[in-house]
């Protein structure tokens, strides 16, 4: 079983790191494209376990370092031999090597600020109570992303917005050179305002990775 | 902004990233996530001692502890 940890370009060399199960880092090339492998020796488990998590993350990490542009794989598929490695790459080129330029030179990182308390409102026993909590949740959330996200955004190449229970969750893909400076604006807005919000990363840019720009 | 919230959701948007976003590439085998939950919570319990180590390091350093 083949594991893929991302495609890469430019890299430098291999992460001084092992690999899920502890199987040894490989590099394979095909067509131009090149990714960042290991073998798991033992037949699969099937099963996606914590360290196999913290492993996955950690090697992408590496990978991160010592190259030009990473674009980190999902954990949770696998492939049964080389033939079969070669056949997606081949097959999904175009779109890998455009999402390589597009994440090339820039890191990622993420915002996230919890939901903010609407208090006894919680409990609507009306359809009128109900409503007004709902309508206080999405001007709170308005206002969070007026005043959060999107001075951020003007910051970044490309970021990306969701809203989820009140609070919101957003991602951004930051030029290298400026991810000090982000992460400098990312911490005095997250001590000029009194919710929870925390600023993450850098990351490998992993929320832009897929789909189109 | 307390410490250990940073970390809880450091460790959130670590597990959400490796297993919900990043490229698919459409291996044949695909992995079970049995239960996020508990990938989670088996990570928390990893990393705090990676945390707690550099938390020591960074003191006997003389860090600079804000």
């Amino acid at each position: 079983m083949i594991h893929v940890y991302g495609v890469v370009d430019g890299l430098e060399e291999l992460p001084p790191l092992a690999g899920v199960d502890d199987a040894p880092l490989e590099r394979r090339r095909v067509d131009g494209l090149e990714v960042v492998v290991s073998l798991a020796r033992t037949p699969p488990s099937a099963e996606v376990t914590r360290e196999a998590v913290l492993r996955h993350a950690q090697v992408v990490e590496g990978l991160l370092a010592r190259s030009r542009a990473v674009l980190p794989a999902q954990l949770g598929r696998a492939f049964r031999d080389e033939d079969e490695l070669a056949g997606a790459l081949r097959a999904q080129a175009t779109q890998l090597g455009r999402g390589l330029d597009r994440v090339r030179g820039c890191v990622e990182f993420g915002l996230r600020v919890l939901p903010v308390d609407t208090g006894p409102h919680l409990d609507a026993s009306s359809g009128a109570e109900y409503m007004r909590t709902r309508l206080e949740e999405l001007r709170g959330q308005d206002r969070l992303v007026a005043e959060l996200h999107e001075p951020l955004a003007r910051l970044a190449r490309e970021s990306t917005l969701q809203r989820d229970d009140g609070g919101i969750r957003a991602a951004y893909l930051v030029e290298r050179r400026n991810a000090a400076s982000f992460r400098e604006a990312a911490e005095s807005l997250e001590r000029a305002t009194e919710l929870a919000a925390v600023c993450t990363g850098p990351w490998p840019p992993y929320s832009f990775a897929e789909g189109d720009s | 902004m307390s410490r250990s919230l940073q970390h809880e959701v450091t460790l959130l948007e670590l597990v959400d990233r490796v297993l919900n976003k990043g490229v698919v590439l459409s291996g044949d085998i695909t992995l079970s996530v049995a239960d996020v939950d508990l990938v989670y919570v088996g990570l928390r319990v990893l990393l705090s001692s990676v945390a707690t180590l550099e938390e020591q390091a960074q003191l006997s350093a003389g860090g600079n502890a804000r």
